[in-house]
Order: structure tokens, then sequence, then C-alpha cells
């Protein structure tokens, strides 16, 4: 079909302000949070799922790939254009249809903001469990097709243990109902499969969610420890006494120096390791547990500890560890994060491993982790004016995931393949266990017209381009 | 022919791994052969054999469900998985644990103790349940409001497909998104996909203390509604369930003292549980807010049970459905939201056959009822029991749920799909089996529409 036909098709569907197509209009389409980009076609702005059914069948009939685009803040290319495709964007599905407090469930559309739910449904002493980083930006409809995680997803597991079920819109703008508002549903569990799928099994354009009660009382503990091995251990006794937090992050010096150049967190300049501990429960609970925890602090050689309670303190508490990576801007221009995940017994030797990368490659490597869950992140980081960096950042992080599959570990633990993994999925998963995978998005999308050339290996190598290390940039 | 499939299979993988036929029989079929493989290779070298010969495989692992499904359309050989029962590796302080499908579920409980911590599945008859034969089908028990399904602690599963080639999903880490999520998939497909050799969970900590409440209510009505507001209050249990008195009369015999006194005397008495555990303050507040909220939500009585005693409760009703087994004609389980729960509840003990209406055990919080109409003399009549099943199907639609025939006549199971009506996601799951067992070998016929 003639691109100019197929622009009138897409704007007599959703009319003529909602698709995108001049080149300076689709730069800002070009990015995620990753390092990769790619130009689409144009971008699509539908306002129901009718639309999106008429866009995609308008879109596969013509042989044009699609990739459906929540609001770009993801970390692997998973939101990125494949080559001519046209990118489907939903800030005009951006409504919470329902929230049923009976049931505790809402039902919203794809491109309701994270926060945005949590923050609304908190009004019925409910909340949304599941918060990445970038949840004030971040939307259901992405968080879907990555299974997004996020701190508190220690206690309450990442967003695939809170879908209960899908209006989903195939490769062939077929609509289908996947899940169901009951826990348990008949047939196989498609609405769990779907769930960080990265966009190629379907669009999702309605998403009913579980919630939580918010718990009665809430308690931060903030441990200072001279060195990541301390705190690494103060981890373990935690978890040994039989204590799950909500939440459990840890930063390391180099990240501490860059938060506190930007403002004063109040962590001392040596400080070699901060380790954030968030108890949820009934108040006798977290008073009980909160003493062990402090304990367990000290004993494992905390230099401070502290603790607060009202959401005021503790947000002053997080704010260190959440200013985190837009703080190492202030360290060098640009970064280039690494996802992996080890068993939580082996945080401490794979941190010394990752040091020995950033010395070999010659690499300052900052880490903001989710020590509970043993989910990494090193920010390598760099400056891309100086030729040959980002190539040789690349190396680098692949290198560091090479060490977290050998202690046991895998190549993402929230962020997902996307482009940027695709090549490594090899360290991880043999030819056979690809092609089971790839049967399943065969069974969904036998012509693989959603996102096609992600997460699996296909030798294409992506336009790699680095981007700064911007305050708003969260992980 | 019957000589001819055992004989092939122990020229196979030698005599040690062919067993007597007796006892492995699903719904009245007879295997012509059961195979007992001792590793994972021979288990692969059994399904590309099969594959190739186009001889039906049933995955068995303790045998306790092989009841659940439609009746196989073919069941010419049993794949008993028990002798691949190895702890793989366990590290207390990583919180995970590697296991064998055919592990009891009391086993590897029992293994993980001495590290302070249990896998959060439940089943009933742990001591024969299997590990892969819980993930198979994927459900829950009492505690679900608190613990979820299989699916939400499985980290990652070997699997041998079909045609016995080795695939792995997952990891053995708690968190994980690199690659398809095919751990989700083969949870809950009753072995229709391929045979789970091994699978890694998350744990969780014991608790440290564990009790319960047991109420006494005027009706199974004003149990789940008490129920609703129990769970939705501060002193919510880990799980909440209600039994019509007919099916805890087995309780209130061996408990005969406690049952007076919550005056169980009267037929249409329900009785409630809630099982709290954790640390012993917050058990203990709960426990009492708990008592108190049940008490003026309309409980004729309400006793604390502590300790251990609670979880002899807690097995008492996980294993409920068991036991109700032999004394019922037709039993089914309904799940719906959890608001609905109640009016499902209450709809649902209308529906008669040969003029009983059905004995409930039924869950508010996780929106599970299971309902057990009891056996009736000369109840061999079809009809009646298809309109029961087609009424009880229909209201749990109504509600957004499903409704399972989990035991009725054989004949009449021949005749329906126990699953219901098939969702309209039917034909992507009809594509997921054709890709993963092009030969049809694996329970044919056992799944939703009969995949």
């Amino acid at each position: 079909m003639e691109f100019k036909k197929f622009l009138t098709g897409l704007q007599g569907i959703v009319g003529e302000a909602n698709v995108v197509f001049h080149h300076d209009d689709l730069l800002v389409f070009e990015y995620d949070g990753s390092v990769d980009r790619g130009l689409p076609y144009a971008v699509v702005f539908p306002a129901s799922t009718d639309e999106v059914s008429r866009v995609i069948a308008l879109a596969y009939g013509a042989g044009v790939p699609m990739v459906g685009r929540g609001t770009g803040t993801g970390l692997s290319g998973g939101a990125i254009a494949p080559p001519g495709a046209i990118q489907i964007a939903f800030p005009r599905m951006n409504h919470i249809l329902e929230v049923d407090t009976e049931n505790r469930l809402a039902l919203v559309e794809p491109g309701v903001i994270n926060l945005n739910l949590d923050t609304h449904v908190r009004k019925f002493g409910l909340r949304y469990a599941p918060d990445p980083s970038s949840q004030r930006a971040c939307s259901l409809g992405g968080n879907i097709a990555e299974n997004a995680g996020g701190p508190h997803c220690l206690a309450y597991g990442t967003t695939t243990n809170h879908v209960l079920g899908m209006e989903v819109v195939l490769e062939t703008g077929e609509v289908v109902n996947l899940g169901s508002l009951a826990r348990e549903t008949v047939g196989y569990d498609l609405r769990g499969v779907f769930t960080g799928s990265e966009g190629t099994f379907g669009i999702a354009t309605k998403i009913a969610v579980r919630l939580l009660p918010v718990p009665e009382s809430v308690r931060t503990f903030l441990g200072i420890f001279p060195d990541v091995e301390s705190a690494c251990t103060a981890v373990s006794a935690i978890i040994e006494n039989g204590i799950v937090p909500a939440a459990l992050e840890m930063i390391d010096a180099l990240t501490i120096q860059a938060v506190q150049k930007v403002s004063d967190a109040g962590y001392p300049d040596d400080a070699g390791a901060v380790l954030l501990i968030e108890l949820e429960g009934l108040q006798n609970e977290v008073d009980e547990i909160g003493a062990e925890v402090e304990a367990a602090l000290w004993d494992t050689g905390a230099t401070q500890v502290r603790a607060a309670e009202s959401a005021e303190e503790r947000e002053q508490l997080w704010a260190g560890r959440k200013g985190a990576l837009g703080a190492l801007g202030s360290i060098a221009p640009n970064y280039f994060l690494v996802d992996g995940v080890v068993p939580r017994t082996k945080l401490a030797q794979v941190l010394g491993q990752v040091a020995e990368v950033s010395k070999k490659y010659d690499i300052p490597i900052a880490n903001v982790f989710h020590a509970g869950d043993g989910n990494l992140h090193p920010c390598l980081l760099f400056d891309e004016r100086q030729p040959g960096a980002l190539d040789n950042i690349v190396a680098a992080g692949a290198e560091v995931l090479r060490i977290c599959v050998d202690a046991g570990g895998t190549l993402t633990g929230e962020h997902g393949v996307g482009l940027e993994k695709k090549e490594q999925m090899p360290l991880v998963f043999s030819e056979e266990d690809m092609a089971a995978m790839i049967s399943v998005r065969d069974a969904f999308a036998p012509d693989n017209a959603l996102n096609p050339g992600k997460i699996f290996p296909d030798g294409v190598q992506h336009t790699h381009s680095a981007h700064p290390a911007a305050p708003g940039m969260t992980v | 022919m019957e000589s001819s499939l055992g004989d092939r299979l122990v020229g196979l993988l030698g005599s040690n791994a062919v067993v007597p036929v007796d006892g492995y029989n699903v719904d009245g079929l007879t295997p012509q052969a059961v195979v007992r493989p001792g590793n994972r290779l021979q288990v692969s070298e059994v399904l590309r054999w099969a594959s190739a010969e186009q001889v039906s495989v049933l995955p068995w692992g303790g045998g306790t469900r092989m009841g659940l499904g439609n009746v196989p359309r073919k069941a010419d050989l049993v794949l008993d998985l028990s002798r691949l029962d190895r702890l793989v590796d366990y590290q207390p302080a990583d919180m995970t644990a590697t296991v064998e499908a055919g592990v009891t579920l009391a086993s590897l409980q029992e293994q993980l103790a001495p590290g302070g911590e249990f896998v959060p599945l439940e089943s009933e008859l742990s001591s024969r349940s299997t590990v892969g034969g819980i993930l198979s089908v994927g459900s829950g028990g009492p505690l679900a409001h608190a613990y979820g399904l299989p699916r939400e602690w499985l980290i990652g599963v070997s699997v041998l497909s079909a045609d016995g080639i080795a695939t792995k999903s997952g990891g053995k880490v708690v968190k994980n998104v690199t690659g398809y999520d095919l751990n989700k998939l083969y949870t809950g497909s009753l072995g229709t996909l391929g045979v789970i050799v091994e699978a890694s969970f998350k744990l969780l900590p014991i608790d440290r203390e564990a009790g319960a409440l047991m109420a006494s209510f005027p009706s199974l009505s004003s149990a789940l509604s008490a129920g609703q507001k129990l769970l939705h209050s501060p002193a919510a249990p880990m799980g909440y369930q209600s039994v019509t008195s007919g099916a805890s009369r087995r309780l209130q015999d061996s408990l005969n003292a406690a049952s007076q006194d919550l005056g169980l005397g009267d037929p249409e008495t329900a009785l409630s549980f809630a099982f709290y555990s954790g640390r012993a303050n917050a058990t203990a507040r709960r426990l009492e807010e708990g008592a108190a909220l049940l008490l003026s939500a309309g409980a004729n009585a309400v006793q604390r049970v502590e300790g251990p005693a609670s979880n002899g409760l807690l097995r008492w009703i996980t294993d409920a459905p068991s036991e109700m087994s032999p004394r019922s004609a037709l039993m089914m389980k309904l799940s719906v939201p959890s608001k609905a729960a109640p009016s499902t509840s209450a709809e649902s003990s209308d529906i008669t056959l040969f003029g009983n209406r059905p004995e409930q055990l039924a869950d508010p919080g996780f929106g599970t009822i299971r309902l057990f109409w009891p056996q009736a003399p000369g109840g061999a009549e079809e009809q009646p029991f298809l309109d029961a099943i087609k009424q009880t199907q229909q209201i749990a639609h109504r509600y957004g749920g499903s409704a399972v025939v989990e035991q009725c006549p054989l004949p009449i199971k021949g005749n329906i799909d126990v699953w219901g009506d098939a969702p309209d996601s039917l034909a992507i799951m009809r594509r997921i089996k054709d890709k993963f067992d092009p030969a049809g070998i694996l329970n044919p016929g056992r799944f939703l529409g009969g995949i």
C-alpha cells in the first residue's frame, strides 16, 4: 500500500490530529530509556479498543510492522520502532475505568500512569503494589509488556502477580479476553504468559489489576555501612532472621558521592554503602520486626541507623535512593544500565567482580540496586562524546551480564530483553528453550507483526545512541 | 497388544522401569503399560519413543487428581514420575529451592523446614501429591487468599517436550524477565504441553506463631458475609473458609467437645475457619480482633485454636474435598470474583440433585466455592446431573467466573466438557497445544475444549 494512502487510512480511524508522521515530530518517539533508537514510520494515538483494532488490522493488511509504546521509559529498547514500523501510543487511553473496592481490583486503560493509579486507589485505602522507580511516568500497558518490577516487589511480586485479566488486540486486529476477574480461571494461563511478552503477542487495551489494602503501619530504616560487603552481610542477616521486608535496597559509595553532590541526603561522604529497609504490617508487628532489623544492622557493622514512620520522614530517607540515577549526571554525562540478577548469597561476590570490570575497562560503575531480590543495577558511567566510549561500555556491560549468569543468575530482572540483550539470550537459554518460547509467540502472532526483531538473537546490530543522565531518569 | 507395549518399553528402558498396571486406572481406562523411569533421560527416551509411535502418555505424579479433567481419548501409557524425587538444590539464604517433579509436597516441606522455610504450595493429600502434579493442576488451597496459586511461586521449570526434548524457562532467581514466562503456561496445563521434570521455587520463612478462629453461624450466607468483613479488616486472616454443617460433620466427630460449644446441632448451622500466622504479638492481636469482629458480624460462638491444633484444622480443611469425595455423587468447583462468592453460594444451594442440596466449602476471599451433592439411592439417571451441572455453570458464568466438574459418574463425564464453556481465547490455546504437542500424545482430550 502506498504510504500516503496508508496514512489517510490511519487518519480516517483516529482523526487527523492523532497521527504523527512528519520527521521532526517523530524524533521524540525515536528513543526510550535505553541506548537504542529507531525512527518510527508514524505514531498513532487511538482512543478506544475499536480504534486500536482497526489501526492494527489496517497495518497488518498493509504488511506494516507495529509496536505498542507506553511512555517510553523502558530500559531495553522494547518500545523502539523496528525498521518501517508504526508505533501505537496511548496518551488518549489513560482512564481508570473502575475501582471495585469490594473485589479489590481496578479496571484501567493501558495509558494510565502507574503512580496515578496508586494515588487514586489510596483514597479507598487500597494500593497498586508494583512500583517501578519510573512510576511517576510509566504506564500500565508498558508495565504489562515488560512485567515491570520495583522496590516493593520483594514482598508483593512483580506485575504478573497483580494482573487478573486483560482485553488484548492480536496482530490481525482480533480482540480477545485473557484471564478474568476471578482469581482462578480455566484453560492455559494466557494472561500469565502474555505479561512480559514485550509487546510481541498483542496489545492490551483494558487491564484488570488486583489492589492490596494499605498497611496499618509502615517503617523505613536506613543503615550506613563502611562498605558493600558489610551491607550485604546485613541483608543476609535480615533474611536469615525470617524477615521478608517490603523493600530492601542498596546504593554504593560512588552513588552516595553523586547523591551528596546534587543535594544533601544526609549521607556521610565516606560512607561505603547505604541500605534501605521498609517494613509493613500491623503496628505491633512492625515494632517487633523493626527492633530485630535495627539490631541486625548494628550487629553487621552499621555506623549509623535511622528510622522513620511518618510519610514525610520516610520520603526523606528514600530521597537519596530515588534520586540516585539522576544524580549520577554530576559524575558523568551518560550511563549504561545493566539489570542482571543473581542469587542473594552471591551479591557480595558479584559486586566484587563488577568492580574488577570497572578497573579493567577503566569505567566508573555505580551500583543502585534491589538487594533483597538480588537484582543488580550497575550503572556504567561514560561520556558519549569520547570516541569509542559507547562500544567500550557495551562490551563491559556484556561482561557484567556474563558474571551474573555464571553466578547462577540471569540477564534481566525487570527491564526486559528488548533490543539490548537479545544477542545475549544464548548465555541463558538453549536453541530448544528459545524455540519453545517462539512457538508460543507463533500461537499468538503467527506473522510476527508486533514488535519484530526483539528478545531473540537474530544477529542484527542495532544503532546505539547514548542518552544523558537526566534528572528525570529512574530505575 | 497389551503385552507388546510393555515388552517394547522393557526393551527400551529395562525391566526395572516397567511396573504392573494395577491401580493406575484413569476414568475407568486401564493403560496398556505403566513406566516408572529412574531419571529424566529415561523420561526423555519414553517420550521420544511414544511420540514416534503415536502412543498416548498420561503423566502421573501421586495419582491424587487423576480424575480431574475430561475422560482421556486414549490412555495407552501411564508415565509415573515418582522416582524423580530428589531435592536438587536448596540454599536457605537465597530462599529458593530446586526439586524434581516427583517429590511429594509433604516430603519437600520436611526437607525445607530445617532451613526455617517452606514453599507456599497447598494441596490435598500432601503426603502423596507431588510437586509436578500440583503445578500441572495449578490450584491453591485454603490459604490462597494470602499465597495465591502455584503460579506465584514457580521461578523456573525444566520440561521435557512431547518428543522428549529438554527445555527450560525462568531460572533460580526470584525476579526474572529473561524470555517469555513459560512457567505460567506450564502451571495449570494439566500435563498437556510437556512433562515437568524439575521446578525451582521462591520460598517463605516459616511463621513463628500460628492460630485459628473457629466460628459457628446460623447460616452459610451469614458466615460468608462475616468472612468478607473480616477479610477487609486489619485482622484479616491468611485464609477464611466456611463449610455447611454436613461437610463439617466429620470434624464435629473429631472435635466433639468443641463442636458442642459451637452449637453445631442445627443442620442450617455453618462453620467458619480463619487461619492466622506471623509474629506472636501480631497473631494474638489479629485473633482477638478477629474473634470480636466475627461475633459482632453474627457468629453464634467463636473459639480460638492455638498452636499445632490450628495446623491440624488447616490440614483437615485442605483435605476436606478428598474426604467428601467418596460420599459425593457430584462435585463442582466454582471460581468467581470474591464479591460474588456469597450470592454464588446462595444461588447454588438451591440446585438439587435427586432432591438433595449440595454441601459447601466456600472461600469468600479467593472466590472459590466447592459443591458436593451426596450419593443418592438409584441416582444413576443422567438428566438430573446434566441439569445440575448446567445450572451451576450458568450461575458461575453470570458472575464472571467458571465452574468445573471435579467428580461425577463416568457415563456422564464422557458426555460433557468438565471445564464448562470455553473462553474466546480457546483458539490461541489450541494453537499452543498444536505447537507443543503436534502428535497429540500428552493427556489427549483431558483439558479444556478437548485439548
